[in-house]
């Protein structure tokens, strides 16, 4: 089972300069949301950014590790007024 | 919301086969799914359905549409494994749900939400 902290630096490790912020939020290990900020992501779209991240797990996702929620950024979009890594996974949609 | 809006797609649930078909081999499946994206304008690749989905990720990504007020196929991934296998495989996409407009993938779970909240999502099905 891959804890929050093996999750968190397996992305730093894949993608240069990436910073990530990861909360395992059943306590299961096996379901994650993740943060991550990287200048990588600058000039590609969501998908491509997503895809980035999926990336370093491969088959692992939707295998060992059920979801992986992400939410992906560049340095500059950080300061969006929204709090990283909680409004856009846990606000129900109505 | 009435359920005829939400269109059946019968050939996803094809009888099932021994293996994968390798490359080269028909793959009736990924034909059917690749169909279905080009036929459907909004199209969702779900756990469960609509009306009853089978994950919170995909029940989020529902509601959304649903809000929305957009008509959409779905297609329950569930009842053959080599749904979700031969998708992913089309998209380059590991998880479900997987919502494409236009033939194009336009995003899973999470995607769909940040585009529901910023108000890209309206956008992007007018």
């Amino acid at each position: 089972m891959p804890t929050a902290e093996d999750i968190k630096q397996r992305i730093e490790a894949a993608i240069p300069g990436a910073h990530a912020e990861v909360e395992d939020y059943t306590g299961g290990g096996d379901h994650f949301r993740a943060t991550v900020t990287a200048e990588a992501f600058a000039g590609r779209s969501r998908i491509e950014q997503h895809r980035l991240v999926y990336e370093v797990f491969g088959g692992e996702i939707g295998g060992a590790i059920h979801a992986l929620a992400l939410k992906t950024q560049t340095a500059a979009q950080t300061q969006t007024p929204s709090e990283p890594g909680a409004s856009h996974a846990q606000q129900p949609v109505r | 919301m009435p359920s005829s809006q939400f269109d059946e797609i019968p050939m996803l649930r094809a009888e099932p086969e021994p293996a994968p078909a390798a490359a080269g081999e028909p793959n009736p499946i990924r034909d059917a799914i690749a169909a279905a994206i080009e036929e459907h304008r909004v199209i969702l690749f779900m756990k469960g359905t609509p009306e009853a989905p089978a994950c919170g990720f995909s029940a989020r990504t529902v509601a959304a549409l649903q809000s929305l007020d957009v008509a959409f196929a779905a297609v329950d991934i569930l009842p053959d494994p080599r749904i979700r296998q031969e998708l992913s495989a089309i998209s380059n996409w590991p998880t479900i749900p997987q919502l494409f407009v236009g033939g194009e993938l336009l995003g899973g779970c999470d995607i769909v939400t940040e585009m529901y909240e910023s108000g890209e999502l309206a956008q992007a099905l007018l």
